[in-house]
């Protein structure tokens, strides 16, 4: 790999988390046999729920903080509780504990507390084009898709390190050809609200590692988050594009390439084969966290039709504070608004056994991070069906 | 025998190897506290880490493990080297943190836990000094669909009474192709055969002996064979028959590399 002046004196004159932070970058780099480093205007670290990462995550953290500072503004991944509300949740204190010290480890680096799967919406909007250097593969598919901005699926330590250096291996999807489509999707129908969520899981399944181009529907960006975060956990995708939506969209090679098609059958279908509980035992919103325009329809829907088992509902602390009044209609009807967590990566096994949810992403990832049943619906639905 | 590699974590260590033949991940697969192996499908359950040269052939699994590894290298309970045959990022993010020298784009099949090793990073080799290499061709002779597999005779120096495909020894400086066309014609009579394909070399491992075998696909008009004196049965089977017979170390994976792996 060729390295700059700058990227050589680091290696060379660095403190010793800096030589180690470039020396991830180069092993990345050699894996991939990527050029040179790239600079990045922002990074999105993962590896903060407790949950997840466990005593080895938290070791190395502490480790690092002790003297590793981050070089670009750089936002971290949700916890594996809520800091403000744990004990409330029923949360063991030694879990809570060891989640607090990996939360003041990041704020140590210099990390900004967001504790969010949901960046873009708190501020963080990369502009076309930009360089940045995310872990999280739903707020990669959203900044590579939506923002037009450009990122890798990093992993938690190498978005780590990149946001020390303050660069990142450019291969990929910093590439103009990494962010060719490989695939097309034909949707044939028109979708409306969990709809998103499962062409997203369909198209994953069958594209794989490929970078669909969809054609045939249209989104807002909110819709777009729910089928790219779908998207990224069935498949290995980082991005999409949609034609006549998304920025990358107009001018990328469609001639020539395979087409696949996504009708309403192929949505049931998806419905059905990720929804394997009889009787929730809560109703869990989020996953990506919700935006602010989310909470609160969440809040009406719930004060129309108060559901008689417990719902949790995630977004970001910012989201959270900001909007008492959503808080606290979901609130008076019996649910939680959770922040710095999220529906997948918090404690949910030592509860409960099935969880009724629209994420795509979180009728994937449930069974096996959170040990959970999945009913699998609209949350009109079921709201219905709880009241 | 010096084998060569790609360099992924830069650093050169010496020891003994133990060596998996499944893909491996640290979550799970290792004991975090002291670096004994706990996955039963690697066949070294309940081996060691520390300061050997560990090889398997890939790593899976979750980000995690980058920080396991970190954490057995900081205790000194780690290996001393990591030998792939493809590098994976959570693998190599580990071993930089916890500066475990790595190299990748070896055959880690031929591999034995037990064999005295030297990795070097930094040059990209690895070298095994109680090892000896014999270069040999083998030939995978396809004829609609179906594969020659012949048995080995008495009077052969090895291997004797196992099934095979049509090999030969390499000599000298010479051109593995060629040798693997004056093969096929000698010990089958065939003529007319086309060379399709050539693969990267498959390491079989005969006790002191690395057969480094260089495998070659050939289509062929006919399964009329003419027999020399090296081989006294032949067959014409579907790839996925294979495991029923009694054959030469690794032959499958030979197969495998040239005709990709059985359905």
């Amino acid at each position: 790999m060729r390295l700059t002046r700058a990227d050589r004196h680091l290696l060379d004159e660095g403190t010793d988390v800096q030589r180690k932070a470039m020396g991830i970058l180069l092993t990345v780099g050699r894996l991939v046999e990527a050029a040179r480093l790239v600079p990045i205007t922002s990074a999105h670290v993962s590896g903060a729920s407790y949950k997840m990462i466990g005593d080895p995550g938290l070791e190395f953290l502490e480790d690092f903080a002790q003297t590793a500072r981050v070089s670009v503004p750089t936002t971290v991944n949700p916890l594996g509780t809520d800091l403000a509300q744990w004990q409330e949740l029923g949360v063991p204190p030694t879990f809570a504990e060891k989640q607090g010290r990996i939360a003041r480890a990041y704020e140590a680096m210099g990390v900004r507390p967001t504790f969010s799967c949901t960046p873009y919406l708190l501020g963080v909007r990369p502009g076309f084009g930009e360089h940045i250097a995310w872990a999280e593969s739903s707020a990669v598919c959203f900044a590579n898709s939506v923002l037009g901005a450009r990122t890798n699926r990093e992993g938690g330590p190498a978005a780590l390190a990149a946001a020390i250096v303050g660069a990142t291996p450019e291969y990929g999807l910093h590439t103009d050809r990494g962010r060719e489509p490989t695939v097309v999707v034909k949707v044939r129908t028109k979708p409306h609200g969990m709809d998103y969520s499962l062409i997203g899981l369909v198209a994953g399944e069958r594209v794989g590692d490929g970078l669909p181009f969809f054609r045939g529907f249209r989104g807002t960006e909110e819709d777009l988050k729910w089928l790219g975060a779908a998207l990224a956990s069935s498949g290995a995708c980082g991005m999409f594009h949609l034609e006549g939506v998304t920025p990358d969209a107009r001018g990328a090679r469609v001639k020539g390439l395979k087409s696949i098609t996504i009708t309403r059958d192929d949505l049931t279908t998806a419905k059905r084969a990720h929804s394997d509980g009889t009787e929730a035992d809560l109703i869990g919103l989020g996953s990506p966290q919700l935006s602010a325009a989310e909470l609160q329809r969440i809040a009406r829907l719930v004060d129309r039709t108060p559901p008689r088992i417990p719902i949790w509902v995630f977004t970001s602390r910012i989201v959270r504070d900001a909007n008492p009044d959503a808080v606290g209609i979901i609130e008076r009807h019996g649910g939680r608004v959770l922040a710095d967590t999220c529906l997948e990566v918090t404690l949910l096994e030592h509860r409960f056994g099935t969880v009724a949810t629209p994420s795509g992403k979180g009728a994937y990832y449930l069974p096996s991070l959170c040990k959970q049943k999945v009913i699998f619906d609209d949350v009109e639905a079921l709201l219905e069906r709880y009241a | 025998m010096r084998l060569r590699a790609r360099g992924i974590v830069p650093g050169r260590a010496s020891g003994t190897a133990i060596a998996s033949s499944a893909v491996f991940s640290f979550v799970g697969g290792v004991d975090p506290a002291n670096g004994s192996i706990l996955d039963e499908a690697t066949g070294i359950a309940g081996e060691r880490l520390e300061g050997r040269i560990f090889a398997f052939p890939t790593g899976k699994g979750s980000t995690v493990g980058s920080y396991v590894l970190y954490g057995l290298g900081k205790r000194g309970y780690g290996p001393a080297a990591i030998v792939n045959r493809r590098a994976d990022a959570v693998v190599a993010v580990g071993a930089t943190l916890a500066g475990i020298p790595m190299v990748d784009r070896v055959d880690v099949g031929g591999l034995l836990t037990g064999d005295r090793m030297v990795v070097d990073a930094d040059r990209g080799s690895v070298e095994l000094p109680d090892v000896k290499a014999k270069r040999v061709v083998t030939a995978i002779l396809r004829n609609q669909g179906r594969i020659l597999i012949v048995r080995r005779s008495e009077k052969v120096g090895t291997f004797r009474g196992r099934w095979s495909a049509i090999s030969g020894h390499i000599e000298g400086r010479e051109n593995p192709r060629h040798r693997a066309i004056a093969e096929v014609r000698e010990e089958t009579g065939l003529r007319g055969i086309v060379l399709r394909s050539g693969g990267d070399p498959v390491f079989a491992r005969d006790g002191a002996t690395m057969y480094v075998v260089h495998p070659f696909l050939f289509d062929v008009p006919s399964r009329r064979v003419r027999l020399d004196w090296e081989n006294v049965e032949h067959r014409w089977i579907r790839p996925e028959e294979l495991h029923r017979f009694d054959t030469v170390p690794r032959l499958t994976d030979v197969v495998a590399a040239i005709l990709g792996p059985p359905a």
